[in-house]
């Protein structure tokens, strides 16, 4: 069974990149702009994994995380911080990485895989 | 919340998680954001030669240097300074802590922030685990709450909706507690009251045991279930907490499971030296190791 990637991102060109990316390496993938459509996205979706985004309009990934953790069904599902913000490996203890924009994207795959099986 | 912010700054890379704290802060709040920075310590009293902080040489001060150092800081924080942020930019010459207390007196600001140590002979372990001396000066005298990020990890990352508000329930945490029921009604966050227990160390003679600990653990839940409770029903989330361990770790572990974004906790030294100044007290321990922002409160 295909496993499943929720991509958190406001920049929509990051989005589309990661998309084509997960997808083409076999994964299932759907996408939120923003933390309240990503948690909705992720409620319906139950990813074995999100990627997220640290600054973002509205609530930031922090914010996300932290009301994600609060929900049963997703508290367990592992997160990679993907930003462009200095110091994000910082932003939440709890992420398994942290990945700096612009980011290599075969380190981005060994991480994914490496976490998914 | 903060109508003025007070953001003492050495303006170099030491105070730059600060810095993002502290713009993000008074944008978010539409406060005044009083910009300062301390260019260096005359050589001798009165004298006009000043080693300069940012630079690290030896310059006469006159009205020229002050506003290049001034046009200097403006272009440091240029990014932060765009889209109608409501700052003022002030330069001094003299002790920092000194100056830093000396403005906070003129300005009467809600908020002093403060960034992390730029004392070089302090370095490695010993430089991370000791909370500088202006930083401890102005903990201890400022008459304002005082908020500081010394980590990284401690800066801003979106906004303020978890606080922990740790209490050693003397007079001194009351009022810190008074702080943090406000700050928490006002930004609508969750509030933690925590309380660490402090436990005998391993080495020391007596030992507790695990049935005394958690004796006391139920009866210090009591003691804050009595002392602010009543008040926390006005909060739409709160919990209360007590761990038994070292209190300043506790306190740091208690606000990452937490995911609190604000640690809020009472200075009761006003001492301006102690004996202990390599360890400091414990909330200056929380400030050296807290992953996020720390704010204390000493009157």
């Amino acid at each position: 069974m295909q496993k499943k990637i929720l991509i958190i991102d406001d920049d929509p060109n990051i989005l589309d990149y990661l998309s084509a990316l997960f997808t083409d390496n076999g994964y299932d993938t759907q996408v939120a702009p923003d933390a309240v459509k990503g948690l909705e996205t992720a409620r319906r979706f139950e990813p074995d994994l999100i990627t997220l985004d640290i600054e973002m309009p509205g609530e930031w990934g922090p914010r996300f995380y932290r009301q994600m953790m609060q929900i049963k069904e997703l508290k367990n599902t592992p997160v990679i911080v993907i930003s462009g913000l200095s110091g994000n490996e910082h932003a939440i203890p709890k992420a398994i990485a942290a990945v700096k924009k612009p980011f290599d994207r075969e380190e981005l795959l060994r991480i994914v895989k490496e976490t998914l099986g | 919340m903060f109508k003025k912010i007070l953001f003492a700054t050495s303006a170099t890379r030491a105070s730059d998680h600060a810095a993002r704290v502290a713009f993000n802060i008074a944008r978010a709040y539409h406060a005044r954001l009083d910009i300062f920075h301390v260019l260096g310590v005359p050589s001798r009293g009165y004298s006009q030669v000043v080693v300069d902080i940012k630079t690290r040489e030896r310059v006469d001060v006159d009205d020229d240097y002050m506003a290049w150092v001034q046009d200097e800081i403006t272009t440091y924080y240029a990014d932060y300074l765009k889209n109608g942020l409501d700052y003022d930019i002030h330069v001094a010459v003299g002790l920092p802590a000194r100056e830093i207390l000396r403005r906070a007196r003129e300005t009467e600001p809600d908020l002093i922030l403060l960034g992390g140590s730029t004392e070089e002979e302090h370095d490695g372990v010993y430089k991370k685990t000791v909370a500088g001396t202006t930083l401890q000066k102005v903990a201890r005298a400022a008459r304002c709450p005082v908020l500081v990020v010394t980590r990284p990890a401690a800066s801003f990352w979106g906004g303020i909706s978890s606080i922990t508000f740790g209490t050693d329930f003397s007079k001194a945490s009351d009022k810190a507690f008074e702080f943090a029921l406000k700050m928490a009604l006002t930004l609508n966050c969750e509030l933690h009251v925590f309380h660490a227990l402090a436990i005998t160390s391993l080495s020391s003679e007596r030992l507790m045991s695990q049935d005394d600990i958690e004796q006391k653990i139920r009866e210090k839940l009591r003691v804050i279930r009595a002392r602010y409770e009543p008040r926390l029903k006005t909060l739409k989330q709160y919990t209360m907490e007590v761990w038994e361990g070292i209190p300043y770790m506790e306190i740091v572990k208690y606000a990452r499971e937490t995911h609190s974004d604000l640690i809020i906790m009472a200075h009761h030294s006003r001492k301006l030296e102690t004996d202990d100044r390599a360890f400091g007290s414990n909330v200056e321990q929380v400030i050296v190791r807290a992953g996020c922002p720390v704010i204390s409160i000493n009157r």
